[in-house]
């Protein structure tokens, strides 16, 4: 052994001690919860089984439940997004007052999402909230817009507050992009004679692809779990119209006190939410699996 | 520096030793409850029964939703957080079942009613008592007497009846003939059972297999559906509060509900129609009218440290004297010497109508899955008066989705 390789030797058990707190956090609090939820999975009264994920694509109400998750992460996540950037494009193009906006388009973040939940389960109230009120004021026929009770317009309302809420997140991340940008690109377009559409799609939104992709990325995963607003508004009804997959895993765990199944259907929606942030980093960095040559 | 700091650690050592103490020595008693009226007077019973025993009375007040979780898994993991838990009687088999509460001491007396007590008992109406009820509710028919009589209507008594009287009501009045809860669940499923039941169909058949594709409980369905024409729009997402609103604010005719709202609808603080709406047992139609049973139960887990002090609150709390005080304050009673007691007959007008319906009510099938029996058959049910789905293709789902249920819990 030469006097390199001792080095080298030495230098592994010291830097092992040093990321060994980490270590040990992460696997508390991530390593074994997702262990044990795997083995729960794989578990019944009698030991050891796999008849909860072979039930996992014969079950209705599951199969529902994913379809809707889907629809309501993809279609919240797609307004949110082109909301948040447009309203951090034309703050970031105000001369003045640009605190004060912001503040005021952060304000429904800041609350708890069981009370905006509250707050619009009461403006949603076909006889007795403020917006069918407001559309009777103003003269249209309310008799038949009942909102988060009705078959068609059950989704729509429940994402219309996800949009309320969160489109500030996505202001907030996108507003700090915008603003890390530096001066000298847009300034050279400009020189160069370039518009402004031509400048926001040739150079601020390439520059501010990392922030958008961090932004989306947060935002779907946080989607995909959405339990609170939809467990306040509608329960998942009408029917199994807003019946999304956390809120069939609680009550499969709390409900029916069937644990096993619900540890398969929580590790099947985690595998299905890093499978969709995958593919979301795909589509935004053109990334391609590599070939050998 | 030894000496100085070993006071300080055998003081530590005495105060953690203090803390340490047996469960049973502390005279605390925990009882959980449900966050409502029912919850309300055992709460305040249970605090005067501290103070007689000189025990100290710690409450744990939960939402409905949150109140079966709470009590599943401390009963499941025998944790012992709970000395008195109170428990809505369809719960009862999933929580008898696994072992998770104690035999009575002594049976409950006579003066029970039989409906209430039957549900206390494991296997149902037979053997062991492991609960005392505590909360005699059954639904009960709400409707608009003034209306009735305006519209020369009659006391409603059958489901034709019922349907004729809502479409005339709705086409006289400003408002819904008829009002319910078809949100996907226990709502939906709440407010079909009497229409199911008094059509002549069941869940079960007498080999307890489902039976909702029978024409029986189709009929029941369709009928459902035709009284939902007369109902708000939306009323497929409707649970208990959306129901009562419409009562209380005169803008519905008629519904199903339940005890706890008896109350509100003559509180000027909360009705625009006080006085104005009665009280009848359930409609019948090819079969007699029955009303879906829904008592709050007591019951002393099997991991209670403190036994003994939870019987003897239990026993105390259902007693005639502290049944009438929790009358008084709002609960439905169990006892059949309440109801007929003339002063709480006088103060409460719908006794005579809450006794008949409870005495005839039938609880919810005695099965250890009902939850997620009840979850497959409401989303099925909500479907259908949402207009998602044919009642034929309703029941048919929710016929195969009862059925894999049942084999799974094989």
């Amino acid at each position: 052994m030469n006097a390199g390789q001792m080095t080298g030797a030495r230098r592994i058990p010291s830097g092992l001690i040093w990321v060994a707190p980490a270590l040990m956090v992460l696997a508390a609090l991530s390593i074994y919860p997702l262990l044990y939820l795997i083995k729960v999975s794989l578990t019944d009264a009698h030991g050891f089984t796999a008849t909860h994920y072979a039930r996992l694509f014969q079950d209705r109400l599951f199969v529902v439940a994913i379809g809707q998750t889907a629809l309501y992460a993809s279609v919240a996540l797609t307004i949110e997004f082109l909301l948040g950037l447009a309203l951090a494009l034309l703050v970031d193009s105000l001369a003045r007052g640009r605190a004060v906006i912001r503040v005021g388009i952060l304000a429904p973040m800041l609350l708890p999402p069981v009370v905006a939940a509250v707050i619009w389960r009461l403006i949603y109230n076909p006889e007795f909230g403020v917006l069918n009120g407001t559309l009777r004021q103003l003269g249209f026929t309310t008799a038949n817009l009942t909102w988060t009770n009705g078959r068609l317009t059950a989704m729509p309302s429940v994402i219309l507050v996800d949009v309320w809420e969160w489109t500030p997140f996505l202001f907030l991340l996108l507003t700090a992009g915008l603003q890390a940008i530096p001066p000298e690109p847009i300034e050279a377009a400009r020189v160069d004679g370039a518009g402004y559409w031509q400048i926001l799609r040739d150079v601020t939104l390439p520059l501010l692809k990392p922030t958008i992709l961090l932004a989306l990325l947060l935002r779907l995963m946080d989607l995909l779990r959405i339990f609170d607003q939809i467990f306040i508004l509608t329960q998942g009804g009408p029917g199994s119209a807003t019946e999304t997959m956390s809120l069939y895993i609680y009550r499969t765990a709390f409900r029916f006190s069937n644990f096993g199944y619900a540890a398969a259907m929580s590790f099947v929606g985690l595998l299905m939410t890093m499978l969709a942030a995958r593919g979301l980093m795909r589509l935004m960095t053109g990334e391609r699996v590599r070939k050998a040559p | 520096m030894t000496t100085r700091f070993l006071p300080a650690c055998v003081l530590s050592l005495l105060v953690l030793l203090a803390g340490c103490a047996s469960p049973g020595s502390d005279k605390t008693l925990t009882i959980a409850v449900n966050a409502g009226v029912e919850g309300s007077a055992l709460k305040t019973a249970a605090r005067e029964w501290g103070e007689l025993r000189n025990t100290r009375i710690e409450v744990v007040e939960l939402p409905y939703a949150n109140l079966f979780e709470k009590e599943s898994l401390d009963l499941a993991s025998r944790t012992g957080a709970y000395d008195v838990i109170m428990l809505d009687d369809p719960w009862f088999p999933k929580l008898v079942a696994d072992g998770g509460l104690t035999p009575l001491p002594r049976e409950p007396d006579a003066d029970f009613l039989a409906s209430c007590l039957a549900v206390c008992r494991h296997p149902f109406g037979t053997r062991n008592y492991y609960a005392l009820p505590y909360v005699g509710n059954s639904q009960l028919f709400f409707y608009r007497k003034d209306l009735f009589e305006k519209y020369k209507l009659g006391a409603p008594g059958r489901w034709e009846q019922i349907l004729a009287a809502a479409k005339a009501i709705g086409a006289g009045e400003k408002m819904f003939g008829y009002v319910m809860r078809a949100a996907p669940g226990n709502p939906a499923v709440a407010d079909f059972m009497p229409l199911l039941w008094a059509f002549g169909g069941d869940i079960f058949d007498a080999q307890g297999q489902p039976n909702l594709s029978s024409p029986e409980a189709l009929e029941a369905l369709r009928f459902m559906i035709e009284l939902g024409k007369s109902a708000p729009p939306g009323y497929a997402g409707y649970n208990a509060d959306e129901v009562s609103a419409h009562l209380l604010q005169g803008t519905a005719a008629m519904s199903i509900n339940w005890p706890a709202w008896i109350a509100a609808m003559d509180d000027p603080s909360k009705s625009k129609v006080q006085g104005k709406i009665d009280f009848a047992p359930m409609p019948s139609a090819r079969a007699p009218g029955v009303a879906e049973l829904g008592a709050w139960l007591l019951a002393v887990p099997a991991g209670s440290p403190h036994r003994q002090a939870a019987f003897d609150l239990i026993y105390w709390a259902t007693d005639a004297g502290q049944m009438r005080e929790a009358a008084l304050r709002g609960n439905p009673p169990t006892r059949r010497s309440l109801f007929q007691s003339g002063d709480l007959v006088k103060k409460f007008r719908a006794f005579p109508a809450q006794l008949a319906a409870l005495e005839g009510a039938r609880p919810r099938p005695r099965t250890p899955q009902w939850n997620e029996i009840e979850n497959a058959f409401g989303v099925s049910l909500s479907q259908a008066n949402s207009g998602a789905v044919s009642p034929e293709v309703a029941m048919q789902q929710a016929n195969r989705e009862i059925a894999a249920i049942l084999e799974r819990g094989k």
